[in-house]
C-alpha cells in the first residue's frame, strides 16, 4: 500500500496506521458517514497511543488533536501527552506540547507529573525546545506548578536572546495570574527590561503589552513609569506599541492630573500628523476615556481638544467610506456623549444616517447613541424612524414566510405588497434585519420615551399609538432573553425574566397609571391588544412572542375599566377559553382583571330592562370561566381563580331571587371590592422609608406565654367533641374517598366567630369611652400628618367598603387607625380627564402631566441597591466565559513600602505552599503507582517501564528537594530586597 | 488580552482553535457555533466588529464601564473560504487588531508560498506555530512579520512547510486567498 507521510511530523511511518493526511483525506471521502469513521480513527488512535514507538504515538496524538478541534473528546490521553511531550526529538515534543495547550483542563491531573520535565525544558540550551514550555504554561499553569517553576522560568529573563525573553515577561504575566507572589519576585526584573534603552523593541513592546494588561487593575503602581512611557510614545516610531501605551496612560491619567497636561500636546501632535488611522483612533479614545476632556482647568484648551477629537471622528465616518472606521468613531462618540452631550449632538445628522446604515454592527451603536443624545424635539423623528425600519423588516420576512396568514396580513396592511416594496424598499435594499437586532430596536425605543420618567416625550397619545405598533413588530425569536441589556432589565412581577412583550405591556401601563391625560387613550389601546379577534392583526403572525404583553395590559383594562369603549367584548375575551393556556403570571393578571370588568359592566346594564338574563348568562360564563383555573398548577392563579369563583357563585344564587332589583351583592358589595382610592406609582424604596412608630415594637412578644394562650382558646372554643375531630383531622390520615362535594359543606370546625379573644382572656373590654377617647388622641396626633386620613376630610376618601364594615361590625372596628397613605388628587386634572378624547386630539401635541413615583424624603438611597439584591448581585459575580481572572493581582503591590508585609505575607504563603507541595507530591505518587499499575495490568511486555519509572520517581525525589532549595532562594532574594 | 483566536471556513468547519483559557471542549464548540452563525450571515461589505454572541453576552460587562477580564469585543476577517476570528477584552485595540489578523495571514502566506485553506488544513501543525510566535498567553509578542516566520523556520526548517505544500497540492487543486494585499 502506497504511503503518503505526515506532512509536518518527518517521521517514516509503518505501513498499516494512518498519518493526519490520511486521516484529513479519509475524513473528505466520507462525507455524510464522518463520524462512524471518525469512531473508527479514534479506536486506532487508542491502540496507537499506547505503542511503545514514539513516532507512532505521536502521529496518534496528533490526529487527536486534529479530532478534538472538531469537538471529539481526548481529555483520557491526558497521560500520553505527557509521554509524547518527553520526547528527545524536538518536532514530536511540540505534538505533545500543542496536545497539552489544546487537551488540557482545569481537572487533568496528571499535570503534577510534569513539573520535572517542563523544568528540564525550560533550560534547555536550544531555542525552540525552551520555547514550547513558555507558550504552554500559559495555557496549563497552576499555583503549584507557578510555584515550583517560578525560579526557572525568571532566569529566562535574562537569556541572551530577544525571543526567549519576550516570551518569558508574559509567561510570567500569566503566572502572575494564578500566583501572585510571581509578579512580585519578577518585577524588578522587567521593568529593567522596560527601562532598559538598549534592549530589544519586541522585548520592550511584549513588557508594554504586560504592562498594559495589569495598568487597569493597580494603575499607581505603574505612575513611575510614567517618564519611559512618555519616551517611548514620541520617540519609538511604532505604533503597535503606541497605541498600548495610549491605552496604558487612559488609566494613568485619572490618577494624576499633571500627566494630563503633558500629554496632551503630543497626543493633539499625532492626532493632527499620524496616517495610522488606529493610531489616530486609540489617540481620540485615549483622551476620552483618560478624563482628559473632563477636568474644569484649561478650558479653552480642552474644548479645542474635544472639537478636534470629534471633528475627526465625524470625518472617520462622513469621509471614509471604511465601515470599521465608521463603527469605531461611533464607538468613541459612544464614550464622548456622556461627558460633552453638546458636542456630539451637533454630529446628528451623520449619526441619524449610520441609523440605516447596512451594517448591523453599526446600526446598534447609532442607536446607543441616539438614544444618548435624543432631546423632546428629535425624540419623534428618530423612534418613527426606527419603527419604520422594523416596519420593512417584518414586512419582509411575513413576505417570505410561507405561512399563508401572514401573507393575508401583509396584504391586508399594504393593498399591494409588491408595490410596497418598490416604493418604500427601493432605497433601502438590506430590510432583513437580525431578530436579535429588532428586539433591540424595541428595546431602545423603550429606554429611550421612557428615561427621566417621560421627560422628553410630548405627545402621549403618539407613544401609546407607538407601543401597540411594536407589538406587532415584535420579531419572531425565542432568542430575545439572550439580548436583553442588562442595564435596560426591569424586573417582572414574577421575578421571571422580563420579555420585551412584558416590557411593553409595562409601558403601555406605566402610561395609563402616570399620565392622566391620557388614560383613556392608554386603556383603549390595551382594550383593542387584549380583544381576542384582534389578535390576528395587533400581534405578529405565525409566533407568540407578543402573548406576554397581555398581562399588563389585562391590568389597565381591569383598573380603568370605565374607559372602556365596550367591556362586553372586553369581557368575553378576558374570560375566552383559549386564554386559559397562558403562562401563569399573566393569568393572575387576568383573573383579577375580569371581576372589576364585570362590576362595570354591570353597572352599564342597570338601566335595561333585560338586565336580568343578561346579567345570568353572563355570570355564568364567567363562572364556567373561574371553574376552569380552579384546578389550575399554579396556586396563585388557583387561590384568585377560587376566591372570584366563590363570590361570583353567590352572586348567581342571589339572582334566582324573584326580585326585580339588582340583588345587593352584586350591586353594591362586589363593586366596593374594587372602589377606594386611586392607585399611584410608588417609588420602589418607599416602603422602606416609612417612619416606623416609636410605640409600634415589632421584636416584643404578644404576650408571654402564646402557645398557652392558643390552648386556653381551644379550651373554651370547643368542647371535647370537637376538638377531638379537629386532631383526628390534623393527625389522622383521611383513608375515605373524596367526597365530591365544594369544601365548604366538609368543613369540619363548626367557627364560633362571636367568641373573642379578649373575652376569654378575661381581660376587661375596653369601655366605648375610653375606645373614644384613644381614638381623639390618636386623631390629634396625626392631624398634621400628611400621611394619615383626616376624619373631617372622609367624604372624598372614604369608599363604600367602609360604611359596609360598619353597619356589620359597628364601631368597634376602627377602621381610621389603619394608615393609608392619603393619595388627594388634584382636582384640575380631574376635569381634563373627563375632557372629550376628540377635542384632546385636537390641541395635541401639549405637555402632559406625569405622575413621578411617590416617596418621601430626600431619594439618597439609590434604586439600583434594591435591584442588586433582586438580579443585579447574582449577574455580577457570573464571570464570563473566557474570562481570565486577574482579581487576585487587585491587592498585589509592587511599590516600596508593600513590601514589609509582603514578606509576612509570603511567609504565610510559603507554610501553604509546602502544605500544598506535600499534597502534590503524595497525589503525584498515588498517580505514578496508579499508572505503573495499569501498565502491568494492560501489557505484560512493561517490565523495563515499570523500571525505568522507579528510577524515575527517585529522581522526582531529588528533584523535589531541589525546588524546596531553589525556593528558600527565591525567598532570600526576597529578603534582601525589601 | 486576547481570548481566543479562531479559523474556520465558510461552512463553519474549524481550521484552528486556540483558547486562551481553560473550556471544556462541549462549550468550545457550542462558542464556534454561535460565532460562524454571527459570520455568516454578514455580508462582505460590514465592518469586522460581531456583536458578543449568547454565551459571551451573559454575564459580561458592558462596554463602557471601563476596563475588565471579560472579553467584550470580536474582531473577524474573512479571506476566500476562511474567517479569522480573534476575542479579546477592552484592552485591545479594535483596529489594531484588525490589523493583527493581517498579519497573521501574511505570515502564513509567507510561510506556504500563497496560502490556500487546504494548506492550512495540512499544515495545521505550521499554523499553530506561527500563532505561538505571534501571541503567547493571550499577549501579542511579535508583529513583525519576518521575525515570525524567522521563528517558526527556526522550529522546523523549510522541509516541513514544502512537505505540506507537496501533500496538499498532489491531489487537490489550490486557489490562493485573495485581499492579502497591503491594508491600509
Amino acid at each position: 500500500m502506497h504511503q503518503i507521510h505526515g506532512p509536518v511530523i518527518l517521521i517514516e511511518l509503518p505501513t498499516f496506521e494512518k498519518s493526519l493526511y490520511d486521516l484529513i483525506k479519509g475524513l473528505r471521502n466520507h462525507k455524510g458517514g464522518e463520524d462512524e469513521y471518525v469512531q473508527d480513527c479514534l479506536r486506532e488512535c487508542k491502540a496507537e497511543i499506547k505503542s511503545q514507538d514514539m513516532d507512532k504515538k505521536a502521529t496518534a496524538l496528533l490526529k487527536l488533536i486534529y479530532l478534538e478541534m472538531f469537538g471529539y473528546d481526548m481529555s483520557w490521553a491526558a497521560f500520553n501527552v505527557l509521554e509524547v511531550m518527553s520526547s528527545s526529538k524536538y518536532l514530536q515534543k511540540r505534538v505533545g506540547y500543542l496536545g497539552a495547550v489544546q487537551s488540557f483542563r482545569p481537572d487533568t491531573e496528571v499535570l503534577m507529573l510534569a513539573t520535572n520535565m517542563l523544568k528540564k525544558d525550560i533550560v534547555s540550551p536550544n531555542i525552540p525546545s525552551l520555547s514550547l514550555p513558555l507558550i504552554t504554561l500559559p495555557h496549563i499553569i497552576t499555583p503549584s506548578l507557578a510555584m515550583s517553576l517560578l525560579p526557572d522560568i525568571i532566569s529566562r529573563l535574562s537569556h541572551s536572546s530577544p525571543v526567549v525573553r519576550k516570551k518569558t515577561i508574559v509567561c510570567l504575566y500569566r503566572l502572575a495570574l494564578v500566583y501572585p507572589e510571581a509578579l512580585k519576585l519578577s518585577w524588578p526584573k522587567i521593568k529593567d527590561h522596560l527601562m532598559d534603552d538598549q534592549e530589544d523593541i519586541s522585548v520592550t513592546t511584549a513588557a508594554i503589552n504586560v504592562v498594559c494588561e495589569l495598568g487597569w487593575r493597580r494603575p499607581q503602581d505603574f505612575l513611575p513609569l510614567a517618564p519611559r512611557l512618555f519616551e517611548l510614545l514620541v520617540d519609538s516610531g511604532n505604533n503597535w506599541m503606541a497605541i498600548k501605551i495610549i491605552k496604558l496612560f487612559a488609566t494613568l491619567t485619572p490618577l494624576e492630573p499633571r500627566l494630563t497636561r503633558k500629554l496632551l500636546r503630543p497626543l493633539t501632535n499625532i492626532i493632527q500628523t499620524t496616517s495610522a488611522m488606529s493610531l489616530l483612533y486609540e489617540c481620540i479614545n485615549g483622551i476620552i476615556q483618560g478624563g482628559i476632556l473632563d477636568g474644569e482647568e484649561n478650558l479653552q484648551e480642552r474644548d479645542e481638544v474635544a472639537t478636534l477629537c470629534v471633528g475627526k471622528l465625524r470625518g472617520m465616518i462622513v469621509i471614509d467610506s471604511d465601515p470599521n472606521l465608521k463603527y469605531v468613531a461611533l464607538l468613541a462618540l459612544n464614550r464622548i456623549v456622556t461627558t460633552h452631550p453638546m458636542l456630539v449632538s451637533v454630529q446628528q445628522d451623520v449619526i441619524m444616517d449610520c441609523l440605516d446604515d447596512p451594517d448591523v454592527s453599526i446600526r446598534l451603536q447609532a442607536l446607543e447613541l441616539a438614544a444618548g443624545i435624543v432631546t423632546s424635539d428629535t425624540l419623534q423623528p428618530v423612534v418613527n424612524r426606527l419603527v419604520n425600519q422594523l416596519q420593512l423588516a417584518s414586512l419582509s420576512t411575513s413576505r417570505d414566510a410561507p405561512d399563508p396568514e401572514a401573507d393575508a396580513y401583509a396584504r391586508a396592511g399594504t393593498e399591494s405588497p409588491e408595490g410596497q416594496r418598490a416604493s418604500n424598499v427601493g432605497p433601502d435594499p438590506i430590510i432583513d434585519l437580525p431578530s436579535e437586532y429588532r428586539t433591540e430596536v424595541v428595546n431602545r425605543v423603550l429606554d429611550v420615551c421612557s428615561q427621566g420618567n417621560y421627560a422628553e416625550v410630548i405627545d402621549f397619545e403618539w407613544y401609546v399609538g407607538i407601543l401597540v405598533k411594536l407589538v406587532s413588530l415584535l420579531p419572531p425569536s425565542g432568542l430575545e432573553e439572550y439580548w436583553q441589556q442588562p442595564q435596560t432589565g426591569q424586573w417582572s412581577s414574577n421575578g421571571s425574566k422580563t420579555t420585551v412583550a412584558y416590557r411593553i405591556g409595562s409601558e403601555i401601563r406605566n402610561v395609563a397609571v402616570r399620565v392622566r391625560g391620557v388614560r383613556r387613550e392608554a386603556t383603549r389601546s390595551a382594550e383593542s391588544l387584549l380583544l381576542v379577534d384582534n389578535r390576528s392583526i395587533l400581534f405578529p403572525a405565525g409566533s407568540n412572542v407578543g402573548i406576554d404583553v397581555l398581562g399588563p395590559v389585562a391590568w389597565v383594562v381591569g383598573e380603568y375599566a370605565e374607559c372602556l369603549v365596550s367591556p362586553d367584548r372586553t369581557l368575553q375575551s378576558l374570560i375566552d377559553p383559549s386564554n386559559t393556556c397562558l403562562a401563569s403570571g399573566t393569568l393572575q393578571l387576568f383573573l383579577q382583571a375580569i371581576p372589576k370588568v364585570f362590576v362595570q359592566l354591570n353597572r352599564t346594564w342597570e338601566a335595561r330592562d333585560t338586565w336580568k338574563s343578561e346579567l345570568s348568562l353572563l355570570l355564568a360564563r364567567v363562572v364556567d370561566f373561574l371553574e376552569l383555573l380552579a384546578a389550575h398548577p399554579d396556586l396563585d392563579v388557583q387561590e384568585r381563580a377560587i376566591e372570584f369563583l366563590e363570590v361570583l357563585r353567590l352572586g348567581a344564587e342571589a339572582m334566582h331571587s324573584n326580585s326585580q332589583e339588582v340583588p345587593f351583592l352584586l350591586a353594591s358589595i362586589i363593586p366596593s371590592l374594587f372602589e377606594g382610592l386611586e392607585l399611584n406609582p410608588v417609588a420602589l424604596s418607599a416602603q422602606k422609608k416609612v417612619v416606623l412608630p416609636p410605640s409600634l415594637r415589632l421584636d416584643e412578644a404578644f404576650h408571654d406565654d402564646l402557645p398557652g394562650l392558643f390552648r386556653n382558646v381551644d379550651r373554651s372554643m370547643l368542647d371535647v367533641d370537637t376538638r377531638s375531630t379537629l386532631q383526628d383531622f390534623y393527625h389522622v390520615p383521611d383513608l375515605s374517598p373524596p367526597v365530591n362535594k365544594p369544601l365548604y359543606e366538609s368543613a369540619p370546625v363548626e367557627m364560633h366567630l362571636d367568641s373573642s379573644y379578649q373575652n376569654t382572656l378575661g381581660r376587661p373590654m375596653e369601655y366605648p369611652s375610653v375606645l373614644e377617647k384613644k381614638k381623639v388622641e390618636r386623631r390629634e396626633r396625626f392631624r398634621d400628618d400628611p400621611f394619615y386620613i383626616a376624619p373631617g376630610s372622609s367624604s372624598g376618601t372614604s369608599t363604600p367598603i367602609h360604611d359596609v364594615f360598619k353597619s356589620t361590625n359597628g364601631d368597634a372596628l376602627d377602621i381610621d387607625s389603619i394608615p393609608i397613605v392619603d393619595l388627594k388628587l388634584d382636582e384640575g386634572q380631574q376635569g381634563r380627564f373627563d375632557r372629550d378624547p376628540l377635542m384632546s386630539r385636537r390641541i395635541s401635541p401639549r405637555k402632559m402631566e406625569v405622575a413621578t413615583d411617590e416617596t418621601f424624603g430626600s431619594d439618597d438611597t439609590p434604586l439600583h441597591d434594591g435591584l442588586a439584591g433582586i438580579t443585579g448581585g447574582s449577574t455580577s459575580s457570573k464571570r464570563s466565559l473566557l474570562q481570565v481572572d486577574s482579581s487576585g493581582l487587585g491587592q498585589l503591590s509592587l511599590g516600596r513600602n508593600g513590601d514589609r508585609d509582603a514578606v509576612v505575607a509570603g511567609d504565610e504563603g510559603d507554610a501553604e505552599m509546602k502544605k500544598a507541595m506535600q499534597n502534590v507530591e503524595q497525589m503525584r505518587l498515588h498517580m505514578q503507582r496508579a499508572s505503573e499499575r495499569i501498565q502491568l495490568e494492560g501489557t505484560p511486555a512493561e517490565g523495563t517501564l515499570v523500571k525505568k519509572k522507579k528510577s524515575k520517581k527517585k529522581l522526582k525525589d531529588g528533584d523535589a528537594d531541589k525546588t524546596e532549595r531553589s525556593r528558600v532562594r527565591g525567598k532570600k532574594k526576597k529578603k534582601e530586597a525589601a | 488580552m486576547i481570548n481566543a483566536v479562531l479559523v474556520f471556513n465558510n461552512n463553519g468547519q474549524p481550521r484552528l482553535t486556540k483558547f486562551y483559557t481553560q473550556l471544556d471542549t462541549q462549550t468550545q464548540q457550542s462558542l464556534i457555533e454561535q460565532i460562524y452563525k454571527l459570520v455568516a450571515r454578514r455580508p462582505s461589505s460590514a465592518c469586522n466588529f460581531l456583536p458578543l454572541p449568547p454565551i459571551l453576552s451573559q454575564g459580561a460587562a458592558s462596554s463602557s464601564a471601563g476596563p475588565s477580564d471579560a472579553p467584550t469585543q470580536i474582531t473577524y476577517r474573512t479571506y476566500a473560504t476562511l474567517s479569522f476570528i480573534m476575542i479579546s477584552t477592552s484592552t485591545e485595540s479594535p483596529l489594531a487588531l484588525i490589523d493583527l489578523i493581517q498579519v497573521f495571514v501574511e505570515a502564513l502566506d509567507r510561510m506556504f508560498e500563497n496560502v490556500c485553506e487546504l494548506d492550512l488544513i495540512f499544515g495545521y501543525e505550521t499554523m499553530h506555530a506561527v500563532l505561538s510566535e505571534m501571541i503567547v498567553g493571550g499577549v501579542v509578542v511579535e508583529t513583525n512579520i519576518d521575525k515570525i516566520t524567522a521563528g517558526v523556520r527556526n522550529q522546523e526548517g523549510y522541509a516541513g512547510k514544502k512537505k505540506a505544500v507537496q501533500a496538499a497540492s498532489a491531489s487537490l487543486g489550490r486557489g490562493a486567498l485573495p485581499g492579502l494585499g497591503a491594508w491600509r
